[in-house]
C-alpha cells in the first residue's frame, strides 16, 4: 500500500526533470554541438532552438593576454545550483527540452566553455529562457576561472553583471 | 564538534589549502573570526559561506559533521 503511494506521488510531479551531469571536463567541440543539434531533428513539434556558446577570450590585462582559462568548481554544488535554474526554467517557459555544458579545467582562448541550448514550440520562449538561464549561471553557479596569462601568471576571472 | 572547511578557487590560493578540520566553532561568524585570525590575507577578498551545500545568508550554527564551504564572488561561463 505505501509502495502504491509513494509511486504514484512521484508520478504527479511533472515539474521535476531528470537530474542531468552539467560539468564536462576540457572545450565544448563545435562537433559536439552540431551532434546536440542533429539530435533534435526528430523532435518535429519544436519550431525554435536558442542556443548560447559562450568563448573563452583573449582579454588583454596589464598588457598581457589571456591564453585560456582553467575552471574550478565546488562540484556537488554547482550541479545541484544547475538543477535548480533548469527547474526555474522549466517551470517559467513553455520548453521542450534542455541541455546545460560547462567546461571544468583548462579552455583555451577561442574555445568553447559554456554551451546552453533551449528548444520550444516558437522562439520566444527559447529566446527568453536562454538568455535567463545564461544570467542565472553567471550569477548562482559556484564555478571560478583563472585566466591564464602570456607569461606566466595568472588572474581570477571577474564576472560582468 | 567538528567541521569540514573546504576553500576554492581565488581563496585556496590566498589560504594555501583547499580544506581545513576544525573543532568548537559554533556558528558561521565564529568560523569568519577564526578564519581571518589563522590567515589574515582572506580580509581581503569578499566571499559568502555555505553550509552543506547552501548558502548561510545570516549567521548560522553550525553541527558536527557540517560541511562548509568558503565561495568567491563566481565567475563561470
Amino acid at each position: 500500500m505505501l509502495y502504491f503511494i509513494t509511486t504514484n506521488i512521484s508520478t504527479m510531479e511533472p515539474t521535476r526533470h531528470k537530474r542531468k551531469q552539467v560539468l564536462t571536463e576540457g572545450p565544448i567541440s563545435p562537433a559536439f554541438i552540431a551532434e546536440a543539434i542533429a539530435k533534435h531533428s526528430s523532435q518535429t513539434g519544436i519550431g525554435a532552438h536558442a542556443i548560447f556558446l559562450g568563448q573563452v577570450r583573449s582579454d588583454v590585462i596589464d598588457g598581457k593576454s589571456v591564453q585560456a582559462i582553467t575552471y574550478s568548481a565546488y562540484p556537488e554544488m554547482a550541479e545541484d545550483a544547475f538543477h535548480e535554474i533548469r527547474e526555474k526554467a522549466f517551470a517559467r517557459f513553455s520548453l521542450t527540452c534542455m541541455h546545460i555544458y560547462h567546461s571544468l579545467g583548462t579552455v583555451k582562448s577561442g574555445e568553447i566553455s559554456l554551451f546552453v541550448f533551449v528548444s520550444s514550440v516558437h522562439r520566444a520562449d527559447a529566446f527568453a529562457a536562454c538568455k535567463e538561464i545564461v544570467d542565472a549561471i553567471k550569477a548562482e553557479v559556484p564555478v571560478w576561472g583563472k585566466e591564464l596569462l602570456e607569461d606566466g601568471t595568472h588572474v581570477w576571472k571577474k564576472n560582468t553583471p | 564538534m567538528k567541521i569540514q572547511v573546504l576553500l576554492f578557487g581565488p581563496l585556496a590560493e590566498v589560504a594555501g589549502t583547499e580544506q581545513l578540520e576544525l573543532t568548537q566553532v559554533p556558528d558561521t561568524d565564529v568560523l569568519r573570526q577564526l578564519l581571518l585570525k589563522n590567515y589574515p590575507a582572506l580580509a581581503d577578498c569578499a566571499f559568502q559561506v555555505a553550509v552543506n551545500r547552501k548558502l548561510a545568508l545570516l549567521v548560522q550554527p553550525l553541527q558536527d559533521g557540517d560541511e562548509v564551504a568558503l565561495l568567491a564572488p563566481f565567475s563561470g561561463g
